[in-house]
């Protein structure tokens, strides 16, 4: 597996292991009365999961590195930058769609923090659609 | 889906002593994995990239690539 292969894995387990729990947190308690989804507790889970994505991604990737030969390491080449450039478009017209689609709880009366939250969601569909797409694509050939 | 172009590039490495799929993407400025990948004929490697494998085994561009419909 080429290093960034390894890259695009990391990022999708990073981002759904911090995000999933974050968003897990956040509309699981929606149910009782001490969900924190519009509130300040979002901001403080948020940086939690924040700082643990970052904490994560960090020590997988050194640990990829490690397990890479040098010459895996090295600048992405022409193979590489194209499934970048086409999973990052893919990306792109995801979070242009879950954007529009943001009208959606804005018509249904969601303000302020609770919309911040819905629109970290879009962000984090086309993070994780971003991986995905590089993935198969880097399974597939290109 | 088969990509219409065939290569001879497994062969040809076997030709020239071996040559290890990781020496070849050494040679040309790739990763070993794409190197497979067109091996494989899942991915077409742009023109420049077809001559630098090409002119590694010195021979010409239609002795390792050819259009196979």
């Amino acid at each position: 597996m080429s290093f960034r292969e390894k890259s695009a894995w990391i990022t999708l387990v990073s981002v759904l292991i911090c995000f999933g729990a974050y968003f897990a947190e956040l509309f699981g308690g929606l149910a009782s009365d001490q969900h924190h989804f519009g509130g300040l507790g979002s901001l403080h889970l948020l940086l939690l999961s924040v700082l643990a994505l970052v904490a994560l991604q960090v020590i997988l990737t050194i640990v990829a590195a490690l397990t890479t030969p040098k010459a895996g390491r090295g600048l992405a080449d022409e193979r590489e930058r194209l499934i970048q450039l086409r999973s990052q478009s893919l990306g792109y017209h995801v979070l242009m769609l879950l954007a529009v689609g943001l009208f959606a709880p804005a018509f249904f009366g969601h303000r302020g923090i609770e919309m911040a939250n819905f629109a970290l969601l879009a962000v984090v569909i086309a993070t994780l659609t971003v991986a995905v797409a590089q993935i198969v694509m880097f399974r597939r050939g290109v | 889906m088969a990509l219409p172009i065939v290569n001879h590039i497994r062969r040809l490495r076997f030709e020239h002593g071996e040559m290890t799929q990781s020496a070849l993407a050494e040679r040309i400025g790739m990763t070993r994995q794409t190197v497979a990948a067109i091996e494989a004929g899942k991915y077409s490697p742009s023109l420049e990239a077809a001559f630098r494998i090409a002119h590694v085994f010195g021979v010409g561009l239609d002795d390792v690539f050819q259009w196979d419909e």
